[in-house]
């Protein structure tokens, strides 16, 4: 009995987990190519569900909705890039750090002013009844995250590989310079990258609102573990972040079933600790060679 | 095909180059030399949008392009291949000689096949990058990586090419090797501009070179006018 309720709490874990790698695997584009992440990552999960709520409230079908809120995430990953990033990567500093946060803060209280303090219930066509597999329970809600996580990179990996525009976007993450001399504009690649790393922040809130709920503090709880899963899993590798969103999810599940609901958050916070003490390139990180 | 008028250029605070000027006529090799510093590469830059020029003018086939981006240069028809060759290391050699033809190919399907031509003309002028396609440039030997350098450049079909010590950090059989490409390059019509440590072999394959002192051009000639001239051969040809 008890290894059935250990199987079950690291399998509903896992696929929380899945949401982690995703929003990691966000940060993961816009660092490839400019060295850069949105620190207000998770503010635009949780206002792109609240917008794809909106829509679902309006009465649009839930078909429609995803791509909706796609494309407002990618909106949103955009305006993060001309707000903010391009403005301090144009001088050459770190600002960017700073003004994503400030957009990330921007939009937590526009959330409150729009949409209330409250946590919402966000519908789905997507049964939630369990179904037994080898005795441990699965919704098809749970299986449809660990699709669409998997979809999601999925797509990109391939346009990655497959189109002559995803080899400039990886030319750009090898060598800016040499990318611009090839007649590929670095600060439109750029550009790419945030709008992609909107659209996949946006299915992270689509996957996961049905089972969390929409609020505005959704995002701050999101993020931590996202942080978590791309600091160890290094910020290069899509494959990494998956197996270790995976581990995290199931291992913080355990945690707040073993220990108590309170330490849910701890597991990662350990990892990530952990992580950059041990090997601040990540697991699956490469080893970056400063010449000097 | 190229004209350089004056150009100023540097790094911070500090001028590299105080009024360089230089051209580079259809269909001709020039070559570029001079001392260590002397800001060879930094013309190569400030020519091709890597660097911005503060002051002058860069004419490419008639059109001012100075102050614009490198890719947009690029775009342009000036294919650099850069000090140092810079290839991009995780990706294939195929996928390399692609992005050399960025510009030019549809960004998502069928650019394999409409490069098809271009692909077998480059393997056909460096053998070794056909058995080494699939392998990540990253992986290649020194030689080898300039051989991809070139070949990328080549992709682009560029109205004019700029290539910045192809023999730097080479072995002198391979740096052989290189030069016998550039004359055949040059056999089949390339308008090059070209720098070049080991002046000499530059000299024995250019039509018009340009001696760099200091930021400025000092001396000009065709290679005979250059070996009939004292100082250059004590300094340069010695």
């Amino acid at each position: 009995m008890e290894s059935i309720i250990i199987a079950q709490m690291a399998v509903s874990g896992a696929f929380m987990g899945l949401v982690y790698a995703l929003i990691a695997y966000g940060f993961q584009l816009t660092y490839a190519t400019s060295k850069s992440i949105n620190f207000g990552q998770g503010e635009l999960v949780m206002f792109s569900a609240f917008f794809s709520l909106t829509l679902i409230n309006v009465g649009l079908p839930y078909w429609l909705v995803v791509p909706g809120g796609l494309l407002f995430g990618a909106v949103l990953g955009l305006f993060v890039e001309r707000a903010g990033v391009r403005l301090a990567l144009e001088q050459k500093s770190e600002g960017w750090i700073l003004l994503t946060i400030i957009i990330g803060l921007f939009g937590f209280s526009a959330a409150e002013n729009i949409w209330g303090r409250d946590d919402r219930p966000f519908p789905t066509p997507i049964s939630s009844d369990s179904f037994q597999v080898f005795g441990v329970s699965i919704t098809p809600l749970e299986i449809s995250v660990a699709i669409g996580v998997l979809a999601v990179m999925g797509l990109i990996e391939l346009f990655k590989r497959k189109t002559l525009l995803g080899k400039a976007f990886e030319a750009v993450s090898a060598d800016r310079d040499a990318a611009e001399l090839m007649g590929v504009s670095a600060t439109r690649t750029i550009m790419l990258s945030y709008g992609l790393s909107g659209m996949v922040a946006a299915m992270a809130g689509i996957l996961v609102s049905p089972i969390t709920t929409v609020g505005p503090t959704m995002a701050s709880a999101l993020i931590l573990k996202a942080f978590a899963v791309a600091v160890v899993a290094g910020l290069d590798s899509g494959f990494g972040v998956v197996l270790i969103g995976l581990f995290l999810g199931a291992l913080e599940s355990l945690a707040s079933f073993y220990i108590g609901s309170g330490w849910r958050e701890a597991p990662g916070l350990i990892l990530l600790i952990l992580a950059l003490a041990v090997r601040p390139n990540g697991v699956f990180g490469k080893a970056s060679i400063r010449k000097v | 095909m190229l004209v350089v008028e004056n150009l100023h250029a540097g790094y911070g605070t500090s001028e590299v180059l105080v009024g360089t000027s230089l051209e580079v006529k259809q269909g001709t090799v020039v070559a570029l030399i001079g001392a260590n510093g002397a800001g060879k590469t930094t013309t190569m830059r400030a020519i091709s949008g890597m660097l911005k020029p503060t002051k002058g003018r860069v004419i490419l086939d008639g059109k001012p392009v100075q102050g614009l981006d490198a890719s947009r240069i690029a775009r342009l028809g000036l294919a650099h291949s850069p000090e140092g060759r810079k290839v991009f290391g995780p990706l294939s050699v195929e996928d390399n000689l692609l992005l050399g033809a960025y510009s030019r190919l549809p960004l998502f399907f069928g650019f394999r096949s409409k490069a098809v031509d271009d692909l077998e003309r480059i393997y056909d002028l460096f053998p070794i990058l056909r058995e080494r396609r699939q392998q990540a440039a990253g992986t290649l030997s020194g030689g080898e990586q300039q051989m991809l350098a070139i070949g990328r450049a080549l992709m682009a079909k560029p109205k004019v090419m700029l290539l910045d010590e192809p023999s730097m950090g080479l072995a002198p059989v391979i740096v052989q090797e290189v030069f016998k490409t550039i004359r055949r390059l040059k056999e089949s019509g390339i308008t090059l501009l070209l720098v070049e440590q080991f002046a000499k072999s530059a000299l024995e394959v250019a039509d018009y070179a340009y001696v760099m002192e200091r930021g400025c051009i000092a001396v000009e000639g065709s290679p005979a006018e250059l070996h009939k001239n004292e100082r250059v051969l004590a300094a340069y040809l010695g």
